[in-house]
């Protein structure tokens, strides 16, 4: 008896890894079934388990993801104008696909793509799907690329780890997913349309308001700063890069009034605190390079 | 007479499950990639990949995965370029309808035929109802390119990656 239940437990839990490690597996087998002429109430019950696994921001796919990004972007760029400096703008996206090369998410649906908002701002923004934002007034604080490479770091960091989308509230995201689960466009047509366009709307308002209005929590800023550290060190910058920028930051009174990158990041102080655990657990912190520097003060030199 | 058949619906997801494991195919997920030579960004490239394509996964190392294409073509590509075929359940559901209603048909008609995804269409819906939104500096964004042989050189020059400490 004791044999044929361990049988049955063994053959039940071999069943569901299968079940689990290949999620296909339903698809090819429902397709057998639904060559059937009758679909029985059992096979819809284990349709109706397969949907109800879209449910986290990680469900989301990378499509969808870029798609969201679009037009996070859009909203951006309606706040800031861009600054037209193509020199500098080439910079600035080889140093951030330098840094992509090295992160943990090094392909992503599009390529990363960085631009520089025309304002004295300082202020550094990531919309999902890898499009990337730094400011003029950012721009002028930095002193050699191992302060631009750690701050685009940063923002890959934030792009790596999907903050973005993690700020969308879950109950929108139940919505979406329940609401992409029913196939709205073949059943409702246009309307269909216009209500997935609200949801869509609520998911962008989610992700603006944290990225711009409120910032990311306070967990997440540590997070892409021991990002920033780790993508930084594997492709060569100097890890100090970030701190260095950070003290410019410290107690300056004409930005700490609460615009920008100090409205929505920790204070620099409590930032410098967490690196330095950061840097310290390095193996080995790659140093400063004449010939990097050289290269940004050439570049640098064309911001007006 | 209701359980054995449950049985047997559960047996045959099962057993495909595990034949369809066997096969190990991964998707590739993004815009577009390349099949390369060995496992590093800088390798020789050995053909184009784009977004649906199907691999067969052979091997994995650091982050890589070695993959033969339909082709027959055997190379290396990033984790994060390729995931495990997804479950398209609402697919099968359309599979499952033995007739289209005059409805769907008239709506597949006007092009309404696909599953839902935030996407293009979502987007044009988007954009018709907020005129601020800047979509044309997000398209010129996206004209911004950097070629893998740019960002080498970029980094060669700057002793940086793996062209660290060559000069």
């Amino acid at each position: 008896m004791k044999t044929k239940k361990t049988w049955a437990l063994g053959f039940l839990i071999s069943g569901s890894v299968i079940f689990l490690v290949s999620c296909s597996a339903i698809q090819e087998a429902a397709g057998v079934l639904s060559s059937a002429a009758n679909v029985s109430g059992e096979a819809a019950t284990v349709l109706q388990v397969g949907q109800k696994l879209r449910s986290t921001f990680a469900d989301i796919t990378e499509e969808e993801e870029y798609y969201i990004g679009r037009s996070v972007a859009a909203l951006i760029l309606s706040k800031y104008p861009v600054y037209n400096n193509d020199g500098l703008t080439q910079y600035i996206n080889l140093i951030g696909n330098a840094v992509a090369v090295y992160s943990d998410r090094p392909e992503i649906y599009a390529g990363y793509h960085f631009q520089i908002l025309d304002t004295e701002e300082v202020n550094a923004l990531a919309a999902p799907g890898g499009m990337i934002f730094l400011t003029k007034g950012l721009l002028r604080r930095c002193q050699d690329e191992e302060m631009l490479g750690l701050i685009l770091a940063h923002e890959i960091g934030h792009v790596s780890a999907k903050h973005g989308l993690q700020s969308i509230k879950k109950s929108r995201l139940v919505d979406a997913f329940t609401f992409l689960g029913t196939e709205a466009l073949e059943r409702f047509g246009p309307q269909g349309l216009t209500k997935l366009t609200t949801v869509f709307e609520g998911v962008l308002s989610d992700i603006v308001e944290q990225l711009v209005e409120r910032g990311y929590d306070r967990k997440y800023e540590y997070e892409a700063d021991g990002l920033a550290v780790k993508f930084a060190a594997k492709t060569g910058f100097e890890p100090d890069g970030i701190l260095r920028f950070l003290k410019t930051m410290v107690g300056d009174s004409s930005i700490a009034a609460g615009k920008g990158w100090f409205k929505t990041h920790p204070s620099p102080e409590e930032r410098i605190d967490n690196l330095n655990k950061e840097i310290a657990g390095l193996d080995m912190a790659p140093k400063l390079d004449a010939a990097r520097t050289e290269r940004f003060r050439q570049s640098i030199s064309t911001l007006k | 007479m209701k359980k054995p058949r449950s049985f047997v619906i559960l047996f045959t997801i099962l057993m495909m499950g595990l034949a369809f494991a066997a096969a190990d195919i991964l998707i590739v997920k993004i815009q577009a990639t390349q099949l390369r030579k060995s496992p590093q960004f800088f390798a020789q490239t050995l053909g184009a990949l784009k977004a649906g394509d199907k691999l067969e996964k052979m091997s994995e190392s650091n982050g890589w995965i070695q993959v033969k294409n339909a082709a027959g073509v055997v190379g290396w590509v990033h984790t994060s370029a390729v995931e495990p075929p997804k479950f398209d359940l609402l697919a099968i559901n359309r599979d499952m309808k033995t007739q289209a209603t005059a409805g769907e048909v008239s709506l597949a008609g006007k092009g309404f035929n696909k599953q839902m995804g935030f996407d293009k269409q979502v987007e044009d819906s988007y954009r018709a109802k907020h005129g601020e939104a800047n979509f044309a500096g997000v398209d010129r964004l996206l004209l911004i390119k950097i070629t893998l042989a740019q960002v080498e050189d970029f980094l060669k020059k700057g002793r940086l990656g793996e062209f660290r400490g060559v000069q």
